[in-house]
């Protein structure tokens, strides 16, 4: 019996810790609303843009907001996970930029039953698995990535004077935002019969991952001018192996998402150009409607954040 | 299930420093919000573990002979496209989910032949088969996930036995058949004597390869399980699924109190940690601590999880020395 006492000492003693922690925050005592945001992953500027905007938003509304995400941007579970314990929670409303535009849908279906609403930002759910189950979204928020990639695109086009071997780093294979957004490029190199697609590869959305690929690319295709990449994320893993193979100026690269690394990168002539989101004013948008739902008040099913280019 | 005798020997015994940890998580959480102990959330934890807790029981048996299976994250992806594959092909629910267990069985046993009859060592045979098979999953599925089942495919994430949801209840019962196997069978003994010593086992007259390799299929076929869960509950079979799956059944097994160097340690520990591990994320979602901090605490956890159980481990050898 003598290990008992060994674990008598030290379990309490972290669990005590981990107590004094989870009192401390003290979020279920507060009478503030408590509004969910569930994002793809904290390891992008880009949603970390997108809380900073929210969290100013819920603070000036008097609401009280839970960020949360899974640790990979492809881990659907593991979303699902959460927003299923958020539920547990009871949020009020849950606002969620999906992993998994169908995958997610067993999830929303569950927050429908415990009828808290959801509002989708940045990615849309899938319409038809969502009416397949016959479940409901409240309202989506963001911007046209089609019409982003079209710019992208148009962007290339005309800075090569329409003729150019172009590579592609493709996001997360048969998720909706990507796909988006590669549909609108290819739609806008389609116009261009000079522009050649010679090479399109996922990276997952990943800045190492799109070195790689990148430096497999400039390999098998020496003599590429132009690289579309669906986020920034990649867009600057693609500069550093570009830079890493001593091609920096021969190949004009465009990213999506703005951040401020790739203006830096634009600043600098590094990179071409990128397509700005407005990721804060989306996370704004999307308190302010949690806030109108709690009210009971009507949302608009549509609400579209501007889009532009940046070059 | 377990009977009081039983469940006395569990408490006084090794996988006493678990069930504590458990508990007092959980007194912890009950304390710190009022939405942990409800029914509905601690059903819902229940859900959560099945997951990784499948994925677990085959890693014991791996772990418990002194090897490890670093494959079958990928080996989830695999036989989950496999799956998803073969229902778009209009095959029914039950030969779809057969093809599947049957290629999880297979890459299991490939991993365990590389193992006992190429000499590689475990690390890096399921190294290579981690790679293999996720490779071989987006080869199949050509990179997207497969969406849209049938009910009869759902219902295994969805249905519920007397309000257990049904992952649960398949979760216990294979929990349940491998406690029965290492504790009540000639074979379960056969594995702590090979991870304790598997030369002498071998002297002993035990055909140490072939139990070696069936240990390897039965992961492969706790990743195939954890896969038709996978594919229900997300009603989407992805070639990206179960990455990093392994390193958090390997968790599991560790904080259930099994030895990685093998021959000691229980199913019934395994279960208990991949209930904590679940619990945690639960709880830490619920009390809103952000995302990276999460990270740290379920770090923390397995680390005081095995340093808790080499003191007992010290202590055990010194009174019985």
């Amino acid at each position: 019996m003598h290990g008992l006492q060994t674990v008598r000492r030290v379990v309490p003693a972290f669990c005590v810790a981990l107590l004094v922690a989870a009192c401390n925050r003290g979020a279920d005592s507060s009478t503030k609303p408590t509004v969910a945001l569930v994002v793809k992953t904290l390891n992008n500027q880009f949603f970390i843009d997108m809380e900073a905007g929210a969290k100013a938003a819920a603070d000036s509304l008097g609401i009280e907001l839970v960020v949360q995400a899974p640790e990979r941007e492809i881990d659907v579970e593991r979303q699902m996970q959460i927003v299923e314990n958020l539920i547990q929670r009871r949020v009020k409303v849950l606002l969620l930029v999906p992993n998994g535009s169908k995958e997610i849908v067993p999830a929303v279906m569950k927050a429908n039953a415990a009828k808290i609403p959801v509002v989708a930002v940045d990615t849309r759910i899938d319409a038809a698995t969502l009416a397949a189950s016959g479940a409901t979204v409240a309202s989506f928020i963001g911007s046209d990535n089609e019409d982003g990639g079209r710019m992208a695109g148009a962007f290339l086009v005309e800075k090569l004077g329409g003729s150019a071997l172009v590579a592609v780093l493709e996001g997360v294979p048969g998720h909706e935002t990507a796909d988006a957004r590669l549909r609108g490029f290819r739609t806008a190199l389609a116009g261009a019969a000079g522009m050649k697609i010679v090479a399109s590869q996922p990276a997952n959305m990943e800045r190492d991952q799109a070195f790689t690929v990148t430096q497999n690319i400039l390999q098998s295709n020496p003599g590429i001018t132009a690289l579309f990449a669906c986020n920034d994320v990649m867009a600057l893993g693609a500069v550093e192996a570009i830079a890493a193979a001593k091609r920096t100026g021969s190949i004009t690269v465009v990213g999506f998402d703005a951040q401020d690394d790739a203006r830096k990168a634009i600043a600098e002539q590094r990179m071409g150009a990128t397509v700005a989101q407005n990721p804060r004013e989306m996370g704004r948008m999307a308190v302010i409607t949690a806030s109108r739902l709690i009210r009971g008040e009507r949302v608009p099913a549509e609400q579209p954040v501007a889009i532009s280019l940046v070059k | 299930m377990i009977s009081g005798r039983t469940m006395r020997r569990i408490i006084a015994g090794r996988e006493a420093g678990t069930v504590l940890g458990l508990l007092v998580l959980c007194v912890a959480l009950w304390i710190a919000t009022p939405y942990f102990a409800t029914a509905a959330n601690l059903s819902n934890v229940a859900e959560q573990s099945a997951i990784v807790g499948v994925i677990a029981i085959g890693m014991t048996f791996v772990i418990l002979t002194g090897g490890i299976d670093l494959s079958v994250g990928s080996l989830v992806a695999l036989t989950g496209v496999v799956i998803g594959g073969a229902l778009q092909r209009g095959w029914p629910v039950a030969g779809a989910v057969g093809a599947g267990l049957m290629a999880g069985i297979g890459a299991g046993a490939v991993n365990g032949l590389m193992i006992t009859r190429g000499g590689l060592p475990p690390f890096i045979a399921t190294l290579g088969m981690m790679s293999v098979a996720r490779g071989g999953a987006l080869l199949l599925s050509d990179g997207r996930p497969i969406s849209g089942f049938p009910d009869p495919l759902r219902v295994i994430a969805t249905g519920n036995l007397l309000g257990v949801p049904a992952p649960v209840v398949l979760m216990l019962v294979l929990y349940f058949v491998a406690y029965l196997v290492l504790t009540r069978t000639v074979v379960g003994r056969y594995m702590y004597a090979i991870g304790g010593n598997e030369e002498a086992t071998v002297l002993a007259g035990v055909d140490v390869r072939f139990h070696k390799t069936v240990v390897y299929a039965v992961s492969g076929l706790s990743a195939a399980v954890c896969a038709v869960l996978l594919v229900a509950r997300l009603d989407s079979a992805q070639p990206i699924a179960g990455i990093g799956y392994e390193l958090d059944a390997i968790a599991a097994v560790v904080i259930g109190g099994t030895s990685l160097l093998g021959g000691s340690g229980s199913v019934i520990g395994t279960l208990i940690g991949a209930l904590i591990m679940s619990v945690l994320r639960n709880g830490l979602n619920l009390l809103g601590v952000s995302s990276y901090l999460q990270q740290v605490a379920i770090g923390t956890v397995i680390i005081v999880a095995v340093l808790i159980d080499m003191a007992l481990r010290r202590r055990i050898q010194r009174s019985t020395r």
